[in-house]
C-alpha cells in the first residue's frame, strides 16, 4: 500500500494542529457556530441526534494492521468500544466528545490516518473495488489512480467550498464492485481499440432525492490527463452548480439540466486551457505511485498445497463459508476472504474494538498486514493462501466474523437511521433486526441466491435503497414510520434504479411484505435465475399483486 | 476594517467603493461590474483610477480578455460557504492578471490560506472578524499537493 513520505506526514500533522486551533477558537467563541459547522464537517465531525459523530477517512478502503489497531484504540479510549464502517469505506465513531477530537486526530496521525474531507461540500474519499489488484478480471490496478486523486484533492484550495459534496470512484475491472455509476464522477480503467489503457469517465451519478445514473462524458482519456480533466469538471461545477437550494446543488442536477453534450462542451473548453499544464502527470510520478502497489511477495508454492480440499470435504460449515465468503485471486494458490460485518448481533457495518484488534492480528498472520473495507460494509483480507483458509476460518468464527452470508439477503447495506442520524426520518436498525430474525435459516438464504437488500432511513439514501435489488426506504408520516419498497435496482455495471412497488407499509408489516416479494420470485424463477433477472423478466406487476397480501 | 495586503496591515488605502447612488466619483473608485457595464458613460471622464468589484453571481469571463486594464479587482464573498470566488481568482491569475486581487465581504481567517493560494493578495476583513493572529493562517499548512495561482507546480514538480 502507499507509504507516506515526509511531505505526506507533515501535511496530516499540520492539519491536526490547524483543526485543534479551530476547535479552541470555537470553544472560546471566536468562530461563529455556523462557520465552525462548515470547518468541522470538512474534518468529518457531525453533531448528531445523541452525540457528535466523527468519520475517519480510509482512503480507497485500504488499511494496514497498524492503522486498524489504532482505530481499535481510539474507539476504546474516546468512544464506546466500537466503530461503524460506511459505504464510502470510512469508519464512523458514534460517541466522541467535540473537545477530544483534536487529540483523536493527533493519535490517528501517528499512523497516517485523518478525517480530512470526510464530510462537507468538498471532494470526499475516493472509493474503489475491494478486489483491486487481486481480481482475475482486472485490466489494471485502480489504487495508484485513487492515490493520485487523493493527493490532488486533499486540501485543494479552489474546490473546498463547492456547491455540494463530491464523490468519485475508480474501477479497474469490467465488473463494477464500487458502485461507480452512482458517483459524481465514475472513472473506469478501459482498453481502447489500439490496446492502450486509459479512462472512461462518467459524470452526474448520485442517489438522494433525485437519483441519476452517471452519463459518459469521455469515452477514452489518456492516463496523463486524468488530473487536468478532473480539474476541468470541478471548475465548471464550482462556477455553474446551483447554490440556492441544497437539494439542487449536486453535479447530477447541473448535468441533467444542461444535458451531457452541453456540459461536455463546457468541460472541454476549460480542459483545453489546462490539459498541457503542470497538471499533466509525468511518467515518473505515475511510476512512483505505482511502485507502492506492486504485487506482494507471494509464496510461489501456494498452489501446490491443496490440503484445504480435505477440509472442504469433511467440514460442511467450512465449505459453505468457502463458497460464500471467499473468491478467486489472480495469484494461483491464494483466495480473497470476506469478513462479514452482518453477523445479526450488531448493526450492519459495526465492529468492536476487540474485533478490530483481532482483525489486525489476522491480517498480519494471513494477509500481508493489509485490510480492506468494502462498499457493502464488510471487510476483506485479500491475500490469503488457500492452505491457511481453514485455520483463518476457525479464528474468524471465534470473533463472530465468519457468518457465511456474503452476497445473500442478510448482507444488507443499512444506514444508521433515526437512532443515530439527525437527518433520518425513520428507524432502520430495529427493522433490520426483524429481517435478520425472520430470515435466519441459512439454507433458505442460499436458496434465494444473490440478492442485494439496501435500506435507508430517509430520502438522502445513504443506505442506497435505489440500487438494491430490493430497496427499502423508511419515511415518517405524522410520527409513524412507514417503509416503501423498490425493486430491480443495481449498483453494478449497467447500474439501474429500482422501481417503486407502491404504498409504504407499517413497521410491523415490513418483514411480511419482504417475504411476499421473495415468494413471488421463488414461484416465478427459472432454473438458476437470480432475483434481479427474474424481476426484469416478469416485471413489477406480479410483485404488486402479491406483496401486500396477508401472510400466514 | 483592517486591510491586509501581502500579509501586512495597510492603513492608507485610496480606494473607495461606490454604488449606483454615489454622485461623487472623484479619486480612486471601486465600481460594481453591473454598474460599470450598464452605465459606462458615467465613467468616461473619470480622473482617478477605476477598479472592478465582482460578486459570485457575476461572470468572471467578461474580465478575462483584458484584466490588466485594472490595477485592482475586488471579489465579494457573501457568506462562509461561498466558493465561486476561489475559481474567479484562479482564472484571473491564469489570464496573467498582475494587479491587486482583493477579497471582500465575508472574509475570515479560516479561509485566508486557500484564498491566497488561489491568487488573492489583499484581504478586506471586517473588524468583527479580525483577530491579531490572523497572519498565522498563512503558515498553518506548509505542504501543497496541487499547483495553484501562488505556485503552479504540483508536488511532483516541486523541488526538495
Amino acid at each position: 500500500m502507499y507509504q507516506y513520505n515526509d511531505n505526506d506526514k507533515t501535511l496530516v500533522n499540520e492539519r491536526v494542529e490547524q483543526y485543534r486551533d479551530q476547535t479552541q477558537r470555537f470553544l472560546a467563541k471566536k468562530i461563529p457556530d455556523e462557520d465552525f459547522r462548515t470547518l468541522r464537517l470538512m474534518n468529518g465531525l457531525y453533531i448528531q441526534r445523541q452525540a457528535p459523530m466523527l468519520r475517519i477517512a480510509v482512503p480507497y478502503g485500504l488499511m494496514s494492521s497498524a492503522q486498524m489497531r489504532m482505530l481499535a484504540h481510539v474507539s476504546r479510549k474516546y468512544d464506546r468500544g466500537y466503530g461503524h464502517f460506511t459505504t464510502r469505506t470510512n469508519l464512523q465513531l458514534n460517541w466522541p466528545k467535540l473537545e477530544d477530537v483534536p487529540d483523536i486526530l493527533a493519535e490517528l496521525a501517528t499512523v497516517q490516518m485523518h478525517a480530512i474531507q470526510t464530510s462537507g461540500n468538498c471532494i470526499r474519499n475516493t472509493t474503489t473495488d475491494p478486489l483491486a489488484g487481486v481480481a482475475p478480471d482486472e485490466i489494471e490496478d485502480p489504487r495508484p489512480w485513487c492515490e493520485l486523486i487523493r493527493q490532488w484533492s486533499t486540501l485543494h484550495p479552489e474546490f473546498a467550498y463547492l456547491p455540494r459534496k463530491f464523490k468519485m470512484a475508480v474501477t479497474g475491472s469490467p465488473k463494477d464492485r464500487a458502485a461507480s455509476e452512482i458517483h459524481d464522477i465514475g472513472i473506469h480503467l478501459v482498453k481502447n481499440e489500439a490496446g492502450e489503457v486509459g479512462f472512461e469517465i462518467l459524470v452526474g451519478g448520485g442517489l438522494g432525492r433525485t437519483p441519476h445514473i452517471g452519463k459518459q462524458i469521455c469515452a477514452f482519456l489518456e492516463k496523463k490527463h486524468l488530473l487536468s480533466y478532473l480539474e476541468a469538471i470541478l471548475r465548471v461545477y464550482n462556477l455553474s452548480g446551483r447554490r440556492d437550494k441544497k437539494y439542487m446543488a449536486r453535479i447530477k442536477i447541473l448535468v441533467n439540466k444542461l444535458g451531457i453534450d452541453t456540459f461536455r462542451e463546457m468541460v472541454d473548453a476549460e480542459w483545453a486551457l489546462i490539459k498541457d499544464s503542470e497538471l499533466q502527470l509525468p511518467e515518473a510520478e505515475i511510476t512512483r505511485i505505482k511502485n507502492n502497489f506492486k504485487p506482494l511477495d507471494y509464496n510461489a508454492d501456494a498452489a501446490n498445497d491443496n490440503s484445504h480440499i480435505n477440509y472442504l470435504d469433511s467440514d460442511p460449515a467450512f465449505k459453505t463459508w468457502y463458497k460464500k465468503n471467499t473468491c478467486e485471486h489472480k495469484q494461483a494458490g491464494y483466495r480473497v476472504v470476506y469478513l462479514s460485518l452482518k453477523s445479526f448481533t450488531k448493526p450492519a457495518g459495526d465492529i468492536s474494538d476487540s474485533q478490530m484488534d483481532a482483525v489486525a492480528d489476522l491480517a498480519d498472520q494471513y494477509s500481508f498486514g493489509e485490510i480492506r473495507a468494502t462498499f457493502n460494509q464488510n471487510l476483506v483480507l485479500a491475500e490469503v493462501e488457500q492452505a491457511k483458509l481453514y485455520s483463518l476460518w476457525q479464528k474468524l468464527a471465534e470473533i463472530d466474523l465468519a457468518k457465511a452470508n456474503i452476497g445473500t439477503l442478510t448482507d444488507m447495506i443499512v444506514c444508521p437511521g433515526f437512532e443515530f442520524c439527525a437527518l433520518a426520518d425513520a428507524t432502520t436498525l430495529d427493522v433490520a433486526d426483524q429481517i435478520n430474525a425472520r430470515f435466519d435459516d441459512l439454507d433458505y438464504l442460499y436458496d434465494l441466491g444473490d440478492i442485494h437488500l439496501n435500506f435507508s432511513g430517509c430520502l438522502n439514501a445513504c443506505g442506497h435503497h435505489h440500487t438494491g435489488h430490493i430497496g427499502i426506504l423508511g419515511v415518517d408520516n405524522k410520527g409513524e414510520n412507514y417503509y416503501q419498497f423498490r425493486l430491480g435496482g443495481s449498483a453494478n455495471e449497467q447500474a439501474t434504479l429500482g422501481a417503486a412497488l407502491g404504498k409504504g407499509v407499517a413497521k410491523d408489516k415490513v418483514v411480511d411484505t419482504l417475504e411476499n416479494i421473495l415468494n413471488v420470485y421463488l414461484e416465478n424463477r427459472s432454473e438458476g435465475e437470480t432475483f434481479f433477472n427474474t424481476y426484469h423478466r416478469i416485471g413489477i406487476k406480479p410483485f404488486k399483486e402479491k406483496a401486500y397480501a396477508a401472510t400466514h | 476594517m483592517p486591510l491586509l495586503i501581502n500579509q501586512n496591515i495597510v492603513s492608507d488605502d485610496s480606494w473607495r467603493l461606490i454604488d449606483e447612488d454615489t454622485t461623487d466619483l472623484s479619486g480612486d473608485i471601486i465600481v460594481p461590474l453591473e454598474l460599470y457595464t450598464d452605465e459606462a458613460d458615467k465613467f468616461t471622464d473619470q480622473q482617478g483610477r477605476i477598479a472592478i468589484l465582482i460578486g459570485e453571481d457575476n461572470s468572471v469571463k467578461t474580465l478575462l480578455a483584458e484584466p490588466n486594464q485594472y490595477e485592482l479587482i475586488v471579489i465579494d464573498f457573501s457568506n462562509f460557504g461561498e466558493g465561486r470566488g476561489f475559481s474567479f481568482a484562479n482564472m484571473l491569475r491564469r489570464a496573467d492578471y498582475t494587479g491587486q486581487l482583493r477579497a471582500t465581504g465575508y472574509v475570515t481567517r479560516d479561509r485566508l490560506g486557500y484564498m491566497q493560494r488561489c491568487g488573492f493578495d489583499a484581504f478586506d476583513i471586517s473588524e468583527e472578524h479580525y483577530e491579531n493572529d490572523d497572519a498565522k493562517a498563512w503558515t498553518e499548512i506548509s505542504i501543497n499537493y496541487q499547483g495553484a495561482a501562488d505556485n503552479s507546480q504540483p508536488i511532483y514538480h516541486q523541488k526538495g
